[in-house]
C-alpha cells in the first residue's frame, strides 16, 4: 500500500543530479501531467521519522496552500520503506522545463531588454518575500534553481530543502557552486534572510552581463572577487566571530559597479548596490526592494 | 446576548468568505498585481502599469490604517516605514472626509490594532509589522481546517471517541506539552480517523501516534517510543507504532497544519480585557469541546468565540462600560451565523454540566486545580443549558 503513491509516478528521465541526489522528470499516470521528483532518503531511527523532516515537509505544504505564483507547486509527497533505517521521502513538483541558466542562454546578442529584466526580478523578489514573510530561507538561490515557464512566469524551486537534506543524508561528492554566496556564509558567521538577497543581486547582475558576477574556485577566492568590486570592507565592518583575517585580503577600493555591469540603468545600479551590501542587516530586503525606485522609473 | 457583526463587520465576513483564494499576506497582494500584469507581460506594455496600483484587499488594509492613524487613536503601532503613498493617501482621505469619521468607519481600524496587540502579547511571531496579516491569514486558514460532516466511520461511536480523547489528554498531561500540542493531535486524529482505516484494536495506536506527530511539530523534548508503547501497557511493539507513524503522514499527505481555536480565544480574550477567570473558563470549555464529535464541523473561530460568549454567560461578572466596548471590539472577529454560534454553545454547555458524572473526566480534573482557579466546579456550570433554553440534564 505504501508503494502505491510511487508507482502513480513513471520516471521518464533524468534531470540533473542536484547538489542532493538525482531529481527525475515523470509523468503522473493519473493526470498524464510532467512532474519532477526530488528524493531524499532519512535515516529512521528509534524515534521514527525525523522531527526536522516531519516539521520542513509540513511546512512546505502549508506554503502550498497559498498557492503563490512564483513558487513551484508541491503537488505531492510520498513516503516509502526501504529498510528499517532508512525511509525514502519523494517530493512531487510541478516540473517546469526551463530555468533561468537556459533562458539566459537562448537570449540572443545585445542582451535581454531592461523591462524583461524588471520583470523577472519584480517575480524572483516577489516569490522571495513570500518564502521570507513564511520564516522559510532559500539559502541556494541560483539561476538553475529559478524556474522560467515559457510564459515568462518565474517560479522559485528548491527552497526549503537545504534543511531537510543536510541533517539526514549521506553526504554526495558533489561540488556546490560558491558563485551566489554571501559573505556571510563564506566567512562561516550566523546568517538570515538576507543570504538569498545577496544571492539575488548576483543573479539581477548575470540578467545583464548574460555570464555569472562573482566566478570564485575556492571560499576565499570567492571572497577576493566580491571585495575586487564592492571594496575591502572596512576593520568595523568585519565580523568579530570568524577565523579567516581581513588581513588576508588586500586593501581595495570599491570599483564603479557599472564597470561589471555597463548595460545598467541609474536606479538599477542603486538596487544592485543595496543588494551586494557586505553588513547583512544593512543589506535591503525583499519587501523593501519591491518598492525600489528601480521598479517604477 | 450581544450581537456579532456590530458595526458592519459585513466587510470583514466578505473579506474572509469570498474570496477564492487562501493567501492573505501582503506578499499576496503584491503577486496579485503579478498575476493580472502578467496578461500585458505577454504583449510590449510592460512598463505603464506599476505596483502603486494596491489589490483590493491592500487598499482596503491600507484604508483602515489609515483611519486608525488620523489622530483619534492616539497610540497607533507605527506602519511599515516603506509605505511611501500613506501620506498621500491620508490627504486623499481628509479630503474626502465630510466630518468627524463614524464610529462605523473606526472599528475595523481599531480592531487591527487591537489585533496587532494581542497577537504580540501572545508572543505568536517575531515581528509586529506581520502581525495583521497573520491574524488574516488565520482567519483564511481556519476555513481549511474544518472537516465537511461529523460522522465517524463504522466500528467506531461518540463514545469510543471520547475515551480516546480523554486519555490522550491525560498522556498529554503526562508529558507537560504544551496545549497546541492536544488541539493539534485531536484535529489530525480527526482527520486520520476518516484517511485511514483501522479496527478498533487499533484505534489508541493511531491516537498516540497523533499526538506523536503533533509533538514532533510542536514540542522541543519527545517522548521515547518505548515510553508511548510502556503508557499502552505494551499491547503494540516499537515497529508497529512507527509504522502507524508512516500510514498517518502518508495519509495525511505530510500536512500537519491547523488553525488553533485555542490562538483565537487568546486573542479575542485579549481584545475583550477579560478577566483571568472567564479565560480560564472559556479554556476549559473550549478543551471539552474536543471530546464532542460533532465540533469539528465548526470553524475555529467560532470555537472559540463560543466558548468565551458561554463562559461570560455562566459568570456574569459585573460589566464596566470599558468591558462592554472591549467585548464589542472583540466579537466582530467571528464570523459565521449566529444559529451556528448557539449550536456549539449548547454543545459545550451540555458537555460541561455533565462533565463531573462522565467516565471521560480528564478535563474536568485539569480543570479543578487551583492553577485553573477551579473553574470546572463553578456551580452555575450545572445549570448552564438553562441559559440557551435547554433542559438540564438529569444527573
Amino acid at each position: 500500500m505504501e508503494q502505491e503513491s510511487v508507482v502513480q509516478y513513471e520516471p521518464v528521465a533524468e534531470i540533473g543530479g542536484g547538489a542532493y541526489g538525482t531529481v527525475y522528470k515523470a509523468r503522473d499516470r493519473d493526470s498524464g501531467q510532467f512532474v519532477a521528483l526530488k528524493s531524499v532518503r532519512v535515516q529512521t531511527n528509534q524515534d521514527g521519522l525525523p522531527l526536522s523532516t516531519v516539521r520542513e515537509v509540513a511546512l512546505l505544504k502549508r506554503l502550498e496552500q497559498f498557492d503563490h505564483p512564483n513558487i513551484v507547486r508541491l503537488m505531492d509527497v510520498c513516503a516509502t520503506l526501504r529498510t528499517d533505517q532508512e525511509t525514502k521521502v519523494t517530493l512531487v513538483f510541478e516540473h517546469v522545463d526551463q530555468d533561468l541558466r537556459t533562458y539566459l542562454e537562448k537570449v540572443p546578442a545585445p542582451g535581454l531588454p531592461i523591462q524583461q529584466i524588471r520583470d523577472l526580478m519584480q517575480q524572483l523578489l516577489c516569490g522571495l518575500a513570500f518564502l521570507h514573510s513564511n520564516r522559510v530561507l532559500h539559502r541556494d538561490l541560483k539561476p538553475e534553481n529559478i524556474l522560467v515557464t515559457s510564459r515568462g512566469q518565474v517560479k522559485l524551486a528548491d527552497f526549503g530543502l537545504a534543511r531537510i537534506y543536510s541533517c539526514h543524508m549521506v553526504l554526495t561528492p558533489v561540488v556546490v557552486t560558491l558563485w551566489y554566496r554571501c559573505p556571510e556564509v563564506l566567512l562561516q558567521t550566523t546568517y538570515a534572510t538576507p543570504v538569498d538577497i545577496w544571492s539575488t543581486g548576483c543573479i539581477f547582475a548575470e540578467m545583464f552581463r548574460r555570464t555569472p558576477l562573482f566566478c570564485g574556485e575556492s571560499e576565499v577566492d570567492q571572497l577576493g572577487k566580491i571585495f575586487a568590486v564592492i571594496g575591502l570592507p572596512s576593520e568595523e565592518e568585519w565580523p568579530n566571530d570568524v577565523t579567516l583575517s581581513r588581513q588576508n585580503f588586500s586593501p581595495q577600493n570599491p570599483q564603479p559597479i557599472t564597470d561589471c555591469v555597463p548595460e545598467i540603468s541609474e536606479k538599477g545600479a542603486e538596487l544592485l548596490l543595496e543588494m551586494l551590501t557586505f553588513d547583512p542587516l544593512k543589506r535591503i530586503s525583499a519587501f523593501n526592494a519591491l518598492d525600489h525606485p528601480f521598479f517604477t522609473e | 446576548m450581544s450581537r456579532t457583526g456590530f458595526c458592519d463587520s459585513r466587510q470583514l465576513l466578505d473579506l474572509h468568505m469570498t474570496e477564492d483564494r487562501q493567501a492573505p499576506l501582503r506578499v499576496w497582494a503584491n503577486s496579485c498585481i503579478l498575476r493580472e500584469r502578467r496578461v500585458f507581460a505577454e504583449g510590449d506594455e510592460v512598463g505603464s502599469v506599476h505596483h502603486c496600483k494596491p489589490a483590493q484587499e491592500s487598499r482596503w488594509v491600507r484604508r483602515l490604517s489609515i483611519s486608525a492613524e488620523d489622530g483619534i487613536i492616539m497610540d497607533y503601532a507605527p506602519q511599515d516605514e516603506s509605505d511611501v503613498y500613506e501620506e498621500e493617501a491620508l490627504l486623499q482621505y481628509l479630503n474626502r472626509l465630510p466630518g468627524p469619521p463614524s464610529l462605523r468607519d473606526l472599528v475595523p481600524g481599531l480592531l487591527r490594532r487591537e489585533v496587532e496587540v494581542a497577537i504580540s502579547k501572545l508572543g505568536l511571531l517575531y515581528d509586529q509589522t506581520y502581525a495583521w496579516d497573520i491574524f488574516l491569514d488565520m482567519m483564511r486558514s481556519q476555513l481549511l481546517c474544518t472537516l465537511p460532516n461529523a460522522d465517524l466511520p463504522k466500528p467506531f461511536t461518540d463514545t469510543t471517541r471520547a475515551i480516546l480523547v480523554d486519555w490522550l489528554t491525560q498522556v498529554h498531561e503526562v508529558f507537560q506539552f504544551s496545549e497546541e500540542t492536544l488541539y493539534l493531535a485531536v484535529h489530525l486524529l480527526n482527520r486520520a480517523l476518516r484517511l485511514i482505516k483501522v479496527s478498533i484494536s487499533g484505534l489508541q495506536l493511531l491516537g498516540v501516534v497523533c499526538l506523536f506527530l503533533a509533538a514532533k511539530k510542536e514540542e522541543c523534548l519527545l517522548p521515547e517510543v518505548s515510553e508511548l508503547c510502556y503508557l499502552m501497557e505494551n499491547t503494540y511493539s516499537k515497529k508497529q507504532l512507527l509504522r502507524m507513524e508512516r500510514r498517518v503522514l502518508i495519509g495525511l499527505k505530510f500536512d500537519l497544519y491547523y488553525c488553533l481555536p485555542l490562538h483565537f480565544l487568546l486573542i479575542t480574550a485579549s481584545i475583550a480585557r477579560c478577566s483571568d477567570k472567564w479565560v480560564w473558563m472559556a479554556r476549559y470549555l473550549l478543551e471539552l469541546s474536543l471530546l464532542e464529535r460533532q465540533c469539528v464541523v465548526f470553524l475555529p473561530s467560532q470555537l472559540a468565540g463560543a466558548a468565551l460568549r458561554l463562559a461570560r454567560r455562566i459568570l456574569q461578572e459585573a460589566p464596566t462600560p470599558d468591558g462592554e466596548t472591549a467585548w464589542c471590539i472583540a466579537s466582530s472577529i467571528h464570523i459565521g451565523s449566529e444559529a451556528a454560534l448557539l449550536s456549539i454553545m449548547q454543545i459545550m454547555a451540555m458537555a460541561a454540566a455533565r462533565a463531573h458524572t462522565r467516565e471521560t473526566r480528564a478535563t474536568f480534573i485539569k480543570f479543578s486545580t487551583i492553577q485553573t482557579l477551579h473553574v470546572s466546579m463553578h456551580p452555575a456550570l450545572k445549570a448552564a443549558p438553562g441559559f440557551l433554553g435547554l433542559s438540564c440534564p438529569r444527573i
